[in-house]
């Protein structure tokens, strides 16, 4: 295990901006976010959490597929070279590294394998970041209730967490291993450190979020059995605008369009994110759409999550982030959802 | 071409196209790929199908009307779309000739449970422009090599109008011959029809095809669905022993885009064709 001083994370962000692209948390107008490190003292970890998820890393909010120009022949269309760069993804929270494993089920780990998911996959080296477990959980937050520690290291390459003014990082993966051997700058770790590391990991396992514990298999039976009892979503998606924002900011969303876009004789075939919130969604050539109201589209959206996923894939397609519940504007709570469900 | 990214289309030709009614909104377009190792690698069963795509228009989803048994080529049968939601690319296709070179996703989805409905008897039942994926099974299990592998084949099929029958050279031919039973009805016929009138229900019922070592596959309109489901429980028919393909909306076809989700499957990859037993497992949401 190595350290350093928290007021030194600029030297270690300027490594590994040396070594390839650097995303991490930066301080915005409206709140953190990751972004693409161009000046490593943008670098700031004293967030709580990023406003959008960090599965733009992997899973771009816009990814061009072929670029074309109209008019021409499908032969002259040029397919978009797929990026492989090295990439560090630093200060992630266990919740959200969490996520990564859920999407590699769905997007390379089950049938036809995502090209883009995969690669980028591959080519980044990911930085998991503690929460702090002297302040309490933000109310929005449920990742306790999912089996999540606020200090689990796996899934990140690289786990770090703050003792004090220090930074401890430990390799988890030997990816990991071998990146920090490379580094200059950090020192070795104490025991004394590495039994800090160990007493905040176990610590961070009973750490606190809502309370109340759910079992994917009996959550997703009782969503089935929930599917047709049209009251009880009327009354959960009454306020719901279908804005679709807890959709973009949630790390497991992954719904994306396939769409054509042209301007001046100049094409781009790309994916976007899409979301199952907006009436368009399944809207057929034909005129027939299945999901017309709120209801259910809200219903979908929940049912896809803690049923559908856990049958299909067997885990739920949620980590507690809280993303959803903080961003929505009118105040619908996904776990509360949950937890009027299961009282049903 | 990158062949191994599922997003990328390969580029075909467009070597004939068959107006197929009288209302020329439905034209089967034969393609022809341009590279051979596409071709190669584009192996299908029925049942299949594939994204057409055509760039600064979008892709849509086509089951595969021709059989694996035809070589060289790849027909779709593709209404054009538009009558309330505009259809792009259905329309760019519609307005294209022979010769127009545009992409091609796939083969895509699961197929008609082939090994499933050897030594069965097989009822096929279509109405209106859903016969498309049914034609590419009947071709198929008609094919010389295939046909000792199944039982009795009876087609029942049915349109709104004569005039909007599809493939009617073929189905006059399967109609002369003696190892396919073939009902064609018309909803109601014009002064030249000399054949069947009556909606697809009624005719199954007349039929009454046997449910014994049989399956019934059956593609239509809601409606005729509807109506023609009650028939065959009353002739016996389990619902592992009906199968159909489901539409819904979608964009990539290799089940990531999540668009299609009904349930725990998405229809692209999962589907397009269950059978009744495993439709009923799904909520209702489609």
């Amino acid at each position: 295990m190595k350290k350093t001083a928290v007021q030194k994370i600029s030297d270690l962000a300027a490594q590994l901006m040396q070594k390839g692209t650097l995303i991490a948390p930066v301080r915005e107008d409206a709140g953190f976010n990751f972004r693409e490190i161009s000046d490593a003292g943008q670098v700031d970890l004293n967030f709580y959490n990023t406003l959008m998820s960090p599965k733009s890393a992997f899973f771009p909010h816009m990814e061009d597929f072929v670029r074309y120009q109209t008019g021409k022949s499908v032969l002259d269309a040029v397919p978009v070279e797929i990026s492989i760069k090295p990439a560090f993804l630093f200060g992630v929270r266990p919740c959200d590294v969490k996520s990564f494993e859920i999407m590699d089920i769905h997007f390379s780990g089950t049938g036809a394998v995502d090209p883009y998911w995969q690669k980028r996959r591959e080519a980044t080296t990911i930085f998991g970041y503690a929460f702090d477990l002297n302040t309490p959980a933000d109310g929005a937050d449920f990742y306790a209730t999912l089996g999540i520690g606020a200090a689990d290291p796996e899934g990140s390459d690289v786990f770090m967490m703050k003792k004090g003014d220090e930074l401890l990082l430990k390799a988890v993966t030997k990816k990991g291993e071998k990146l920090l051997a490379e580094m200059s700058g950090l020192t070795d770790a104490s025991p004394e450190d590495q039994k800090y590391f160990d007493e905040t990991v176990a610590t961070g396992r009973s750490f606190k979020t809502r309370l109340t514990c759910v079992e994917a298999k009996s959550i997703a039976k009782k969503f089935e059995d929930l599917f047709h009892k049209t009251p009880f979503w009327e009354r959960i998606s009454d306020a719901c605008l279908s804005c679709g924002i807890c959709t973009f900011v949630c790390p497991t969303c992954y719904c994306f369009d396939i769409c054509d876009e042209t301007l001046f004789g100049q094409g781009t075939r790309r994916r976007v994110w899409d979301a199952c919130m907006f009436t368009d969604f399944t809207l057929e050539a034909s005129g027939h759409n299945p999901r017309t109201k709120v209801y259910q589209r809200l219903r979908q959206k929940v049912c896809h999550k803690y049923s559908y996923h856990v049958r299909k894939y067997g885990v739920i397609s949620c980590v507690g982030c809280g993303r959803c519940t903080r961003a929505c504007p009118v105040n619908i709570d996904i776990f509360s959802i949950v937890d009027q469900a299961m009282k049903e | 071409m990158s062949s191994d990214n599922p997003y990328i289309p390969m580029p075909v030709e467009i070597i004939k196209i068959i107006d197929e009614v009288d209302t020329h909104d439905i034209k089967t377009f034969r393609f022809t790929f341009l590279n051979k190792a596409d071709e190669k690698k584009f192996k299908y069963l029925p049942g299949q199908f594939a994204e057409l795509s055509i760039y600064g228009k979008g892709e849509s989803p086509i089951g595969i009307a021709s059989s694996p048994t035809e070589q060289g080529y790849v027909e779709f049968t593709v209404q054009r779309a538009g009558a309330i939601v505009p259809g792009l690319v259905t329309a760019a296709l519609h307005d294209m000739d022979e010769g127009a070179k545009i992409g091609l996703r796939g083969p895509l989805g699961n197929s008609w449970p082939i090994e499933f409905l050897e030594k069965k008897n097989i009822v096929v039942v279509g109405g209106g422009f859903a016969f498309t994926t049914l034609r590419s099974l009947i071709n198929y299990m008609l094919y010389k090599d295939n046909r000792s592998r199944f039982g009795d084949i009876t087609v029942i099929y049915g349109a709104r109008t004569p005039g909007l029958l599809l493939y009617k050279d073929e189905l006059a031919a399967w109609e002369k011959r003696d190892d396919i039973k073939t009902i064609i009805t018309v909803d109601k016929g014009d002064e030249n029809w000399k054949g069947r009138e009556g909606f697809v229900p009624a005719v199954c019922k007349d039929a009454a095809p046997s449910p014994k070592n049989t399956v019934a596959v059956i593609c239509g309109p809601p409606v005729m669905i509807k109506f023609t489901l009650p028939v065959f429980f009353e002739l016996g028919f389990s619902k592992e022993n009906i199968l159909t393909s489901l539409e819904m909306r979608m964009k990539c076809g290799i089940g990531k885009c999540g668009r299609c989700n009904v349930g725990y499957k998405y229809v692209c990859s999962d589907g397009p064709v269950f059978s009744l037993a495993e439709l009923e497992e799904l909520p209702r949401d489609f």
